[in-house]
């Protein structure tokens, strides 16, 4: 079964606000975006608030028009640009945050589309757990994922914590199983 | 589980939700609560959005101004996706420039007597009762309080206020500016003894990110949270998520 198959079909049978531990490879990555943006969210006619920690939002914006998603149901909580000297658009499509160690303002970006478009449900993604953890003590990331991924239950909201393997730790891994409600491994390794 | 501190009084919604949260249902109906934290912590932009729900759900509601013109403050409020502008024009929010009431009473100096003190709580007694308000907000209290030569007019002066108020069934929020520098929650130490409520806005660092907090010190007439919640300022109002418990300094 393809990686975007795997994926799709292991959201479709998770019920409302359900957590998912995403673990994929490195070469799957691009699969896995597809198979969450594009082919779930858009079949079910979800929003997608995504939450970058690792790419720019401006560049995974430019890495879904190369692979033809449609990004217009697709908002960003951007904290990563700050950290570099890019060029940033404000609106609700990108909402930045200083860094990605502010991680209540992650929550309250969050709560922000939330509220504004619930119009349809949505799918949250944190892009990736791991570029989190390396600017994060893992406790308080535990405390923010055990919190973060109950408040979005209240919502109804799914939660996708995509999780490189190659830079996935026995920590990382137990936290992950702490919070999040299933799991799912992609690709290789 | 409610208590029965939390059933007994009538609340008077907020309208910020994670607030209402807090306060199990809202500011128990009369209150008077002191807003308190130092310059940019979000005191008017709160106390506004308060305004703003309150009118919005047929409550005239009032904001008495020190420092900002009116014209200014429509301005900031603009920015809601849920103002009105027609709430102004219906007068159901009214805008009220301390500066032309301190003209009209002939109290345009630099230092109030008792006397002084008087008439301006019967002044603001006399528009809350005359235009039926609700909620109001005095921004800022520690304007007013500048006026005052002792802790006793001070004392005088909200517990005055905040008692006439009170019997009016009017929801009072009181701004009070605090220093940097400021131990306790008021500048002048009275206010925050004698008022029914504090929430405390604050500035909390974290590695290097600065926060915006607010934190329900006391509000009589109901249980509420003591915890710190972070704050963000948007268009769709004032949002809190709980704060993490990892490591902050308090900045004021």
């Amino acid at each position: 079964m393809s990686v975007p198959s795997m994926i799709v079909d292991k959201l479709s049978e998770m019920p409302p606000a359900s957590s998912l531990a995403l673990y994929i490879d490195v070469n799957s990555y691009f699969d896995a975006l597809r198979a969450i943006v594009d082919i779930y969210a858009t079949k079910n006619d979800m929003y997608v608030f995504y939450i970058s920690s690792t790419i720019p939002s401006r560049n995974i914006v430019s890495i879904f028009e190369l692979l033809g998603i449609e990004t217009s149901r697709v908002f960003f909580v951007d904290t990563i640009s700050h950290l570099m000297p890019v060029e940033t658009e404000y609106s609700d499509k990108f909402l930045y945050i200083e860094s990605p160690t502010m991680l209540e303002n992650i929550m309250l970006k969050i709560e922000y589309l939330l509220r504004k478009y619930r119009d349809k449900r949505a799918i949250v993604v944190l892009d990736s757990v791991n570029s989190m953890a390396i600017h994060n003590d893992l406790k308080i990331l535990s405390e923010f994922l055990h919190i973060f991924v109950t408040s979005l239950r209240n919502w109804e909201a799914y939660m996708v914590i995509i999780s490189l393997k190659e830079q996935t730790t026995q920590e990382i891994r137990t936290m992950l199983n702490f919070v999040t409600d299933d799991t799912l491994e992609v690709g290789e390794g | 589980m409610l208590r029965m501190a939390d059933i007994s009084r009538e609340r008077c919604r907020t309208g910020i939700e994670g607030l209402d949260h807090i306060l199990n249902g809202g500011i128990p109906r009369g209150n008077t609560v002191l807003i308190t934290g130092s310059c940019g912590t979000g005191k008017t932009t709160l106390s506004l959005e308060f305004l703003v729900h309150g009118a919005l759900w047929g409550e005239r509601s009032m904001y008495i101004s020190v420092t900002e013109a009116p014209e200014k403050l429509v301005e900031n409020m603009i920015n809601y996706e849920f103002f009105d502008k027609k709430l102004i024009t219906e007068k159901k929010l009214i805008l009220v420039d301390l500066q032309e009431i301190y003209v009209k009473l002939g109290l345009e100096k630099l230092e109030f007597t008792l006397e002084d003190v008087n008439i301006l709580v019967s002044q603001i007694v006399k528009m809350v009762k005359e235009l039926g308000v609700r909620r109001l907000v005095i921004d800022s209290i520690t304007s007013i309080c500048y006026r005052l030569t002792s802790k006793e007019q001070i004392r005088e002066f909200i517990l005055h206020l905040g008692k006439e108020l009170s019997d009016l069934g009017c929801t009072t929020l009181l701004v009070s500016e605090l220093l940097p520098s400021s131990q306790g929650y008021s500048q002048y130490g009275v206010e925050e003894a004698i008022a029914d409520g504090i929430i405390l806005l604050g500035n909390m660092e974290r590695r290097g990110d600065l926060l915006r907090t607010l934190q329900v010190i006391k509000m009589r007439g109901t249980t509420h949270s003591r915890a710190k919640y972070v704050l963000d300022l948007t268009s769709i109002g004032v949002l809190l998520a709980p704060m993490l418990k990892g490591g902050s300094v308090e900045v004021r």
